[in-house]
């Protein structure tokens, strides 16, 4: 019993962060209907800043913000320099879906060249905000540590904020109007430029949440947030595109159902299971879990 | 009429193209086997290898090329070989088979190297060996960085030397230390799932250990969170002793997620991920080493006592830039000092075949800082074969057990393991061999 | 209509023969090395084809051939090795195999579009070749070896095996090109085509859209396994570390690079997934500088050559003008 108690606590922990990811991804997707693979790259050029601080004046707490405002304004550079052209240039055709794709893939190598330029190849060490060692009951230690709980809690608060923004604010209409429709958007005097580079700087903050989160349980390196990229996509495909709540219930799905693939069968099976759980999500509800009845074709 | 017009010129085309890739093979190309003094001018020896310096094994290894060069700089600097200069063409792999493939196909076909040095990574020489077939070519392939028996065999390798004592042996002299030290105890082991791992298991199955629990992990699978898995199935089956036989990577998240998880065992790392520096480098806590065993065929790389140490040391200083003095660096040097004395046993006039022959007929008795003997001969590619063990103490340095090194040498096959009682030469004047 | 396919044809065909000339020349200059990677052009060609068809024409998005080329190599590989096929058998069992994955990969990806089916395909890039560490016979990490075997003698002693290798691809790289330019001049191309502008009006116009989907994603498949097996025969080796992300990304990245709707771009695409990172490489160790410089640098100019295509030349480069039709 305590076995599955301690993998579905792993689970948690390891989903949380891919929800963090996926929620970037959403956040994008939701304001400017990319996929943006370049998430990943700005989330490390944005943990490597926060590490600079950290080594510098030994302060978690201080590097935490300043890569989040990092990250908002790596994101906000990225759609003004790249984004709005791409969106100007290819909007029909075939390639209209995959020049973004491209595009953000392209970015995502030219991010990790400059940062293994200026930091190398190197693994480092982030330090932790809080420690790593499971909480203690009397004798059992079980896999949940202060700082799980800590990237728990941040998950829930960075949801919870970004859904009243969405949902609740003249902001948040604004972006999903943008997003659906930019020229009735504009019609209606949305900025939908300035609009949009607020989107992405809102899921730049939120990619580098996630990178300074899961950076200290690991180390950095410029390749270290890969992998994270393509289970926060699976993660926000199962949850759907269109919902932050599908966003962070996808990245939990995924997270406990790699733990127990992990802990009872083998780890070589993580990601045939992934696979197997986003095609089985998919099957029954092709938009994903909090996708709406009608499938938008993007 | 359309649809045949279509037609014709697709068979323009095809024509076209086969026509001319027929030509294309028609013009003689370069000879297959490459000419023996490929790599060698009169003024350079150029070597190459391949080794990972990104990705997630690179940790530690990647420190071994400048290591090499550095060594080979001081070489150089006092005369080189024969008035030669050694260069080393460092290509990364990143611990990929495919990568290693490609990249000894540049080696061979745009770098043109004389010979590779070093190469690391079971799996990667493996598929090396099957798909570039350096024996083949007849191009040596030099004290590879791995431990594999398989590559001893001079029938089936006949240009590949190897030199670190074999997994094999490294697991028969463990078993036996197990048994003797730890009888009785619940044994754990987490290995590297492919012929590095399962090599010694052939080992230990050879000295008659039985491990109450075995955790296999997929290369280039090991994580922090992967490592959750490893230390949750070893607490479930209550393992009190662990033998960790994985790369450095692997050693280190096994470490720190055991310390995480507050589980508490008598650690035996395995040579290859054994390095202390590394270790902590990638987030072991220091007092998770402590008391932790290690084996290594060389001496501690701490031990200032020990003259070959003191000297690469010094050549660390000077000619490594501030790389950090540890045992991948200590072995790489060592690797490299072994590598000059092959080059200048074979001759001013060096071939591939006098370089072979050389190594065949006097490789056993070069300088090296190995404690243990080195077993070359005719038809026989077999290097190292010894290991001694130690316990890490609070600072991370590898105190043999006992107070002095004391080696025992066995074989890759069901030979006794013996203690050794072998003297190593003395380092050469400077460091520079005359051999 | 007809004299713009035409006239679309007349340029496919010149640029063959301008290859094919090129080839020659170049053959009386290079050595080995360039014929080697000549080799892998031939794979990419057929693989970069594969994704044209898909993505070009029938309008689905796949992030994961690169597991469609492992199917097939793997397919291939076990074919040789467990029932001694001949090689050009084993080619068959690779497109066999990969299709059928492919079919049924199709029909249960039938009813995703745009991310959905990117984010599937893209699971299964990273899900598939992992499977070789789990079961023994395929290998493991270090992967299996296949082994075409030497080149008759009756080409003579200095026919070397890269040379092999390069004709071997070259050959099934024309053939499969070939056929793809037939299937897309067919209905199918048409009905492709039709459903990729406008489901709908394809679907009134009478094609059955699911149907037709899934068929460019079988074919597609099957082309996809064949460069698959044409890569394992040029490294003679399948392990899962030759079909990683990177791959999947690559093909796609050639596909756009080509024009995703030309079929002869994809000889341009292939050559410059090869040739630019060795021409970057080459510069990198030209200007120097530090190692960290010096390792990232191709990195770091492949991608902004990337971006910059894909900003100023979406739709590939035009080798002839043709106005942009919204179809």
């Amino acid at each position: 019993m305590s076995r599955i108690i301690n993998t579905l606590l792993i689970g948690i922990s390891g989903g949380s962060i891919y929800s963090l990811m996926s929620l970037a991804l959403v956040l994008v997707w939701r304001s400017t209907r990319v996929v943006n693979f370049a998430q990943a790259g700005q989330a490390i050029l944005s943990t490597y800043i926060g590490y600079v601080v950290v080594t510098h004046t030994d302060n978690y707490w201080l590097a935490f913000p300043v890569a989040l405002l990092s990250g908002a304004l790596i994101g906000a550079l990225v759609d003004i320099f790249l984004i709005r052209i791409l969106a100007r240039r290819a909007n029909s055709g075939p390639v209209a879906a995959i020049a973004p794709v491209i595009a953000t893939l392209g970015l995502l190598g030219l991010i990790r060249a400059i940062v293994g330029m200026i930091w190398g190849g190197d693994l480092r060490r982030f330090k932790l905000p809080v420690t790593n060692h499971g909480f203690t009951f009397g004798h059992t230690t079980i896999p949940f540590a202060p700082i799980n709980l800590l990237i728990v809690v941040t998950t829930v608060i960075v949801m919870l904020i970004f859904s009243v923004i969405f949902q609740r604010t003249n902001l948040g209409l604004a972006l999903r109007a943008s997003a659906f429709s930019p020229e009735i958007a504009r019609l209606a005097g949305v900025r939908v430029d300035l609009t949009r580079t607020i989107g992405w700087a809102f899921a730049g903050a939120a990619g580098a949440i996630a990178g300074v989160l899961v950076t200290p349980t690991n180390y950095l390196s410029p390749n270290s947030l890969d992998l994270l990229l393509v289970s926060g996509f699976v993660a926000a495909v199962i949850g759907g595109l269109e919902s932050l709540i599908g966003a962070a219930v996808g990245g939990l799905v995924l997270g406990i159902s790699l733990a127990f693939v992990l802990e009872y069968i083998s780890s070589s099976l993580a990601f045939p299971v992934a696979f197997v759980v986003l095609m089985a999500v998919l099957l029954i509800k092709p938009a994903g879990l909090f996708g709406g009845k009608r499938v938008r074709s993007a | 009429m359309f649809a045949l017009r279509r037609t014709k010129r697709g068979v323009l085309a095809s024509a076209t193209l086969a026509v001319s890739a027929l030509a294309l093979s028609a013009i003689p190309a370069q000879a297959f086997s490459v000419h023996a003094e490929t790599g060698v001018t009169a003024t350079q020896i150029k070597l190459g290898i391949t080794i990972p310096l990104t990705g997630s094994a690179a940790p530690g290894y990647s420190k071994i090329p400048s290591a090499m060069q550095a060594y080979f700089n001081y070489v150089n600097d006092n005369g080189g070989v024969y008035g030669r200069k050694i260069s080393l063409v460092v290509k990364d792999d990143a611990y990929l088979p495919t990568l290693a493939v490609a990249k000894t196909n540049e080696l061979i076909l745009k770098d043109k190297v004389f010979a590779v040095v070093g190469a690391l990574g079971t799996a990667n020489n493996k598929a090396v060996a099957k798909s570039v077939n350096l024996g083949r070519r007849g191009i040596p392939d030099l004290f590879l960085n791995t431990g594999y028996s398989g590559f001893a065999d001079a029938k089936k390798y006949p240009t590949t030397f190897s030199l670190f004592p074999s997994y094999i042996m490294e697991a028969k002299i463990m078993g036996q230390y197990i048994k003797e030290n730890f009888a009785g105890k619940k044994l754990g082991l987490i290995y590297q799932d492919d012929d590095f791992g399962t090599d010694a298991l052939v080992g230990f199955k050879q000295a008659g250990v039985k491990f109450d629990v075995s955790v296999p992990y997929a290369s280039g699978s090991q994580s922090a969170q992967s490592a959750q898995g490893w230390i949750g199935k070893l607490k479930a089956a209550g393992a009190e002793v662990v033998v960790m036989f994985g790369v450095t990577t692997a050693s280190g998240a096994a470490l720190a997620t055991a310390a995480a998880m507050a589980y508490k065992a008598q650690w035996i790392l395995g040579s290859v991920g054994g390095d202390a520096t590394t270790l902590k480098a990638v987030g072991v806590p220091a007092y998770v080493l402590t008391g932790a065993m290690g084996a290594s065929f060389l001496p501690a790389p701490t031990d200032t006592t020990d003259e070959y140490v003191k000297f690469f040391q010094g050549i660390n200083t000077k000619y490594n830039g501030d790389a950090v003095f540890d045992n991948n660096v200590l072995v790489a040097m060592n690797t490299a000092m072994m590598t000059v004395q092959a080059l200048r046993a074979g001759g001013k006039n060096l071939t591939h075949a006098s370089v072979m022959s050389a190594l065949e007929n006097s490789g056993s008795s070069f300088a090296s800082a190995s404690l243990s003997p080195i077993n070359y001969a005719s038809g026989v590619h077999v290097g190292y074969s010894g290991y001694w063990f130690g316990t890490y103490n609070s600072a991370g340095e590898l105190k043999p057990n006992g107070g002095a090194y004391s080696v025992y040498t066995t074989d890759s096959g069901a030979g006794a393991i013996v203690k050794s009682t072998f003297k190593r030469p003395a380092l050469p004047a400077n460091g520079l061999p005359t051999n | 209509m007809d004299k713009n396919i035409a006239r679309r044809k007349i340029v496919g065909a010149t640029f063959f023969m301008f290859l094919g000339i090129a080839l020659f020349i170049a053959s009386n200059i290079v050595d080995e090395l360039r014929v080697y990677q000549g080799a892998t052009v031939a794979v990419y060609v057929v693989a970069i084809s594969s994704i044209i068809l898909l993505t070009g024409y029938s309008g689905q998005i796949s992030l994961g051939h690169g597991a469609l080329m492992a199917v097939g190599a793997y397919a291939a590989v076990l074919s040789r090795n467990y029932w001694n096929f001949p090689i050009p058998l084993t080619f068959a069992v690779a497109v066999l195999a990969a299709a059928l994955f492919g079919a049924l990969l199709g029909m249960a990806a039938g009813r995703l579009s745009g991310p959905y089916l990117a984010g599937t395909t893209l699971a299964l890039a990273v899900g598939l070749p992992s499977l070789a560490n789990q079961f023994k016979i395929l290998g493991g990490e270090e992967g299996l070896t296949y082994d075409v075997g030497f080149p008759p003698l009756s080409l003579g002693q200095d026919f070397t095996q890269y040379k092999w290798f390069f004709w071997i691809a070259a050959l099934a790289a024309l053939a499969i090109t070939w056929v793809i330019f037939n299937i897309l001049g067919s209905r199918y191309g048409r009905q492709w085509r039709a459903l990729r502008s406008n489901p709908t009006a394809a679907a009134l116009l009478g094609v059955h859209v699911a149907r037709s989907k899934v068929l460019a994603f079988t074919i597609s498949s099957g082309i996809a396994g064949l460069a698959g097996a044409l890569m394992s025969m040029t490294i003679s080796l399948v392990t899962p570390s030759a079909f990683p992300l990177s791959l999947s990304f690559a093909i796609v990245t050639g596909a756009v690079l080509a024009g995703v709707t030309l079929l002869t771009g994809s000889i341009v695409g292939a050559v410059v997934l090869v040739a630019i990172p060795e021409v970057t490489a080459a510069l990198a160790t030209h200007l120097g500088g530090s190692e960290k410089v010096t390792s990232n640098l191709p990195g770091l100019m492949m991608s902004t050559l990337l971006i910059l295509s894909v900003l100023f030349f979406p739709n590939g480069p035009q080798l002839h003008r043709r106005k942009t039709r919204k179809s």
